[in-house]
């Protein structure tokens, strides 16, 4: 309550989002401690820029697109990239590739590196609208592409992504008891 | 109308965002088309394959101390600075409103002077004044506030019993043909049948041994010792003003 009248309505809203947001954040770079930045960044930019506000309904989409912001200035201070969006549709983490799924902390970890190895704008694009259900449009506007190009994404995202699990999926199936030794 | 439907369509169903009739079309259409069935179905698992995935994703490690602890900490810091202003203030505020209430007495009794009761509120009534200097001002209060307390005991019907000791050099007020104010410490004493006036044995012996001889006011009386005559009417619940 005492928050409240000193930082006014805006700062429960704000810090409700917090686990939204890192859950983005994580799911873009899968580094707890980058996504911890990531979402400390975004979350005292947000606050600084609280006035900019006008809708606070669209608060969540508001503060997700700071964050991406924070992402992509994270990337170029980063001196193996030069061009991020000429890196949007090439960059794949080093991640290995989705090995044996079979119970769940294995799809987990599968599904997470599956993910990881998506390009970054298809990565970003598919977690907007699978994790937090954003509409097509809404994740246009926060990532400051046009909807097409959100579709298109989101499309290829999908398709890699079933066929790194599906072929993870034969692997293990091919292979159910060994694995192989380098 | 068995166009192959494009993935981006699918997925926009997939996601809901598809208009009312688009989307009531193909579910329309998926009842009877088993492979669009199950490619929508397999969408919809890879959705929630995602979701589960990131369910619960592994918290940072909190090693180094981060800027929103900071921000709580100097947060907390300024609620505690905050309670400890307002707990200083309104004990400040309170202390002037216990010493007008607890006291009622030693605002006018003593007017600045030191009052000390062993009763928890000071009793207007019997009152003792000690003095224990010759100066001139001093013994001069003594006489104003004792007279001040009786007429003020005298004007709201009270039956006020007040004392004043006198020791050491302040005895003076109380000898015959020493005390400068003779005419009105006998003139307070036939007034108000309650004023007395004790002189220190004590002092008295002193000043006999360095060969004064001390004669005291017929109005005097004299104690064994100040001290013990203070300590002794503290104890009956006097209230003591050192003037």
């Amino acid at each position: 309550m005492i928050s409240k009248f000193l930082f006014g309505p805006m700062r429960p809203g704000m810090e409700a989002q917090r686990p939204v947001l890192y859950r983005i954040a994580y799911a873009w770079c899968h580094d707890p401690t980058l996504a911890d930045d990531l979402v400390q960044e975004a979350m005292s930019k947000a606050w600084a820029r609280r006035a900019q506000l006008r809708d606070e309904a669209s608060l969540k989409a508001w503060m997700v697109s700071i964050m991406n912001h924070c992402w992509l200035d994270h990337l170029r201070g980063r001196r193996d990239f030069d061009d991020v969006d000429e890196l949007q549709d090439t960059l794949e983490s080093g991640a290995e590739s989705p090995e044996v799924c079979c119970n769940r902390e294995q799809v987990i970890a599968c599904v997470r590196a599956a993910v990881a190895r998506l390009p970054l704008g298809q990565r970003q694009v598919l977690t907007l609208v699978d994790l937090e259900e954003f509409g097509y449009a809404e994740v246009a506007k926060i990532l400051n592409i046009p909807v097409g190009t959100v579709m298109s994404r989101l499309s290829r995202a999908r398709a890699s992504l079933k066929v790194m699990l599906d072929n993870a999926a034969k692997q293990h199936a091919a292979q159910p008891a060994l694995r192989r030794v380098k | 109308m068995n166009a192959v439907i494009s993935n981006e369509t699918l997925h926009a169903f997939v996601d809901g965002e598809l208009d009312v009739t688009e989307s009531e079309a193909l579910t329309a259409r998926l009842s009877g088309d088993q492979t669009l069935a199950q490619r929508v179905c397999a969408l919809r698992s890879l959705q929630s394959m995602v979701r589960l995935a990131y369910a619960e994703p592994p918290v940072a490690p909190k090693a180094r101390p981060r800027a929103t602890q900071r921000r709580q900490l100097m947060q907390r810091c300024t609620y505690g600075c905050l309670v400890l202003l307002v707990g200083l203030s309104g004990g400040w505020a309170l202390r002037g409103l216990e010493f007008q209430t607890a006291s009622v007495l030693p605002t006018r009794a003593s007017g600045g002077y030191q009052t000390v009761s062993l009763a928890r509120e000071a009793d207007p009534n019997r009152v003792m004044l000690h003095l224990d200097s010759a100066s001139p001002e001093r013994m001069e209060a003594a006489l104003d506030r004792a007279e001040q307390l009786l007429d003020e005991a005298e004007e709201q019907g009270r039956r006020m019993q007040l004392e004043i000791v006198a020791n050491s050099y302040g005895i003076n007020l109380m000898r015959a043909g020493v005390s400068p104010h003779e005419a009105r410490i006998v003139r307070m004493t036939r007034r108000h049948a309650n004023l007395q006036w004790v002189a220190c044995n004590q002092t008295i012996a002193r000043y006999t041994r360095e060969g004064q001889i001390v004669e005291l006011l017929p109005v005097a009386r004299s104690a064994p010792t100040a001290i013990g005559e203070i300590v002794t009417r503290l104890q009956q619940g006097w209230t003591y003003v050192r003037v």
